[in-house]
């Protein structure tokens, strides 16, 4: 429905000549779209933005006021939910350890998106095509949560910050391709002006590369860091310890255990959405950038 | 094998050995286990360390097509398949009409776009935490909106309706990213194509159908892709919501889940890890079979369009 409306309206705001001369015949349509298009605006927003108000709104009752009325709009806000939701849960614990999971896991990603898709992107390796197969072959791989486990058995790195940590930072997913894509943007001749000058490999690649794909990189650790925040299920195979569980397993145990505190629950619950909705503000541009780079890979 | 160029730099030996340390940690802890996996699926390894472990050939395989096991499977297998269609025609079909909505020049539209990508980084358990508070029986908004109409329903615990809402989150959750890549490929349309559509007197439908729809294939195989294979194999959100052993909703991940590590632990017999290893080959196999029909028939109908 709002399809057709699309080509049209787009046709009109170039203001072509022929356009004009049937403005008026096309007056009419387009104000029906108009008030079709605001309809549909609001229906986006309802379906995106109620279910988070309605969050938030639970958040603020009392378990009493939640039983009596479910659904209206609280009139004695309860902040303290927050207070008790926090330390209930021991979320300074749970958020802690996915600040640690993810900052490390990311960078570790990052680093090795970057120090092998720089060489491969360079052809200063044998074997370009092959390296560049196997950047691709990352993200077809088997589910492999029995062998994660196994081998972390295996090392002694079961139930570790270090095993979870490096098992969630070789996630590099679309990384190594899309930092080799990055990387045939900066001219070949940076690279002899700067050996010529005598700096070495390693200088070269964190000095002078590394700021100029910051934009990149960032990207790539964004894409990554979202998806260890969010990781739950290899966090519940590979940790055993609740000290040690990412926010995203405590939160489900909490659900566990305050399964029918519904006030409670939705507090603990936007606590933990809160970060990433601040956070979301500022990374959304980079966020956008890995959507868009990895249909491009 | 392609030769490599003129390396400037004095020494190969810094280069070769960050790409070394790079390498090696990728395959230790991302290649073995995926190869792994093949290898466990023709073994009978248990879940408890330190059991002997087995040859056991394509047992596992034959077992998961064995009268005792084949109801589960195909249960797996078909709500597997059921999430993927559903969740992806939903998801593209709605990311389109959204993406051309917010393509127009209207105010506020940059705002729009970031709530409908917000879910994407909620991440698994917020949303299965809003949408259960949102589905909650004891009177929660969807119950409510039933009540109007004199009727109730038990919603993730209806077996014949749990399924449908799961999708439905999953689509709420995932639309943001296919709505991102479909305002990309409708922002590299050049404007004079529309312009000289208008000239002959194209319609505004057949501007659609000749010009948008054409230039768009590109965008609709990519999402369509991603889609497909994301929601194939993505379980995070139905063991948040349903639990991993809920039949109604358990796909092969969650069955490979159970299987593999139990739904409550400690019991031995159902955390066959071999048997679990060749689901999750099979599932595997199901993908890129799905992959490559799915990839074959875009590119067929991107050449007629």
């Amino acid at each position: 429905m709002s399809t057709t409306t699309s080509a049209q309206s787009r046709v009109t705001a170039m203001g072509n000549p022929v356009e004009r001369q049937k403005s008026g015949r096309r007056n009419r349509p387009r104000r029906h779209a108009s008030v079709g298009v605001w309809i549909s605006v609001a229906v986006i927003l309802i379906v995106f933005l109620f279910p988070i108000l309605y969050l938030f709104n639970t958040a603020l009752k009392t378990q009493t006021e939640f039983l009596t009325d479910p659904v209206g709009i609280t009139t004695d806000p309860q902040w303290g939910n927050f207070l008790v939701a926090w330390n209930q849960g021991n979320f300074s614990s749970y958020i802690f350890n996915s600040l640690l999971y993810t900052l490390v896991g990311s960078a570790i990603g990052t680093f090795i998106s970057l120090v092998i898709g720089f060489p491969v992107a360079r052809g200063y390796l044998r074997g370009t095509r092959l390296w560049t197969f196997i950047f691709a072959l990352v993200l077809f791989l088997p589910n492999a949560l029995i062998t994660q486990f196994q081998l972390l058995l295996r090392l002694n790195l079961y139930d570790s910050r270090l095993g979870y940590i490096l098992m969630v930072g070789v996630g590099v997913g679309i990384g190594p391709l899309l930092f080799s894509g990055f990387v045939k943007s900066i001219p070949l001749e940076l690279d002899e002006a700067a050996a010529i000058d005598g700096v070495g490999y390693w200088r070269y690649l964190f000095r002078f590369v590394f700021p100029l794909a910051k934009p990149a990189l960032a990207t790539i650790f964004i894409l990554q860091a979202v998806w260890i925040w969010n990781e739950i299920v290899l966090a519940t195979v590979l940790l055993s310890d609740p000290a040690k569980f990412p926010v995203t397993v405590g939160l489900y145990s909490f659900k566990g255990t305050y399964s029918n505190q519904w006030p409670l629950l939705a507090a603990a619950t936007f606590i933990v959405a809160l970060p990433l909705m601040i956070g979301y503000v500022f990374i959304q541009k980079y966020l956008v950038n890995g959507v868009l780079g990895a249909v491009k890979g | 094998m392609s030769k490599p160029i003129s390396y400037p730099f004095p020494s190969r030996a810094p280069m070769r050995l960050t790409f070394i340390i790079g390498m090696s940690v990728l395959t230790v802890f991302g290649f073995v286990p995926a190869i792994g996996v093949l290898v466990v699926s023709f073994t009978n390894l248990r879940g408890l360390p330190y059991l002997p472990v087995n040859w056991v050939g394509i047992q596992n395989y034959l077992d998961f097509f064995s009268p005792a096991k084949i109801g589960d499977s195909m249960n797996a297998l078909r709500n597997t398949v059921v999430f993927a269609g559903f969740s992806t025609v939903l998801q593209i079909a709605l990311s389109l009409g959204i993406a051309l909505l917010l393509n127009k020049k209207i105010p506020g539209r940059n705002f729009y776009r970031a709530v409908v990508f917000m879910p994407t980084v909620l991440g698994v358990t917020v949303t299965a935490l809003i949408w259960s508070l949102m589905f909650n029986t004891s009177g929660g908004p969807a119950a409510s909106v039933l009540s109007w109409f004199g009727t109730d329903s038990a919603f993730f615990g209806d077996p014949n309706l749990a399924l449908a809402l799961v999708i439905l989150v999953q689509v709420w959750m995932v639309v943001g990213v296919s709505v991102i890549i479909f305002l990309a490929g409708l922002q590299s349309i050049p404007a004079e194509l529309y312009e000289v559509a208008e000239i002959d007197g194209a319609s505004a439908w057949q501007r659609f159908r000749y010009v948008t729809m054409p230039m768009m294939a590109p965008s609709v195989t990519a999402n369509v892709l991603l889609g497909v294979v994301n929601a194939l194999q993505s379980y995070q959100l139905t063991y948040v919501l349903t639990g991993p052993s809920n039949k109604s909703t358990q796909v092969l991940s969650l069955l490979l889940y159970v299987q593999g590590f139990g739904a409550k632990s400690g019991t031995t017999l159902s955390q066959s890890q071999g048997y679990a290893a060749a689901i999750s080959i099979i599932q595997f196999v199901l993908v890129g079979v799905i992959t490559l029909i799915t990839l074959w028939y875009l590119r067929k109908r991107e050449a007629r369009l």
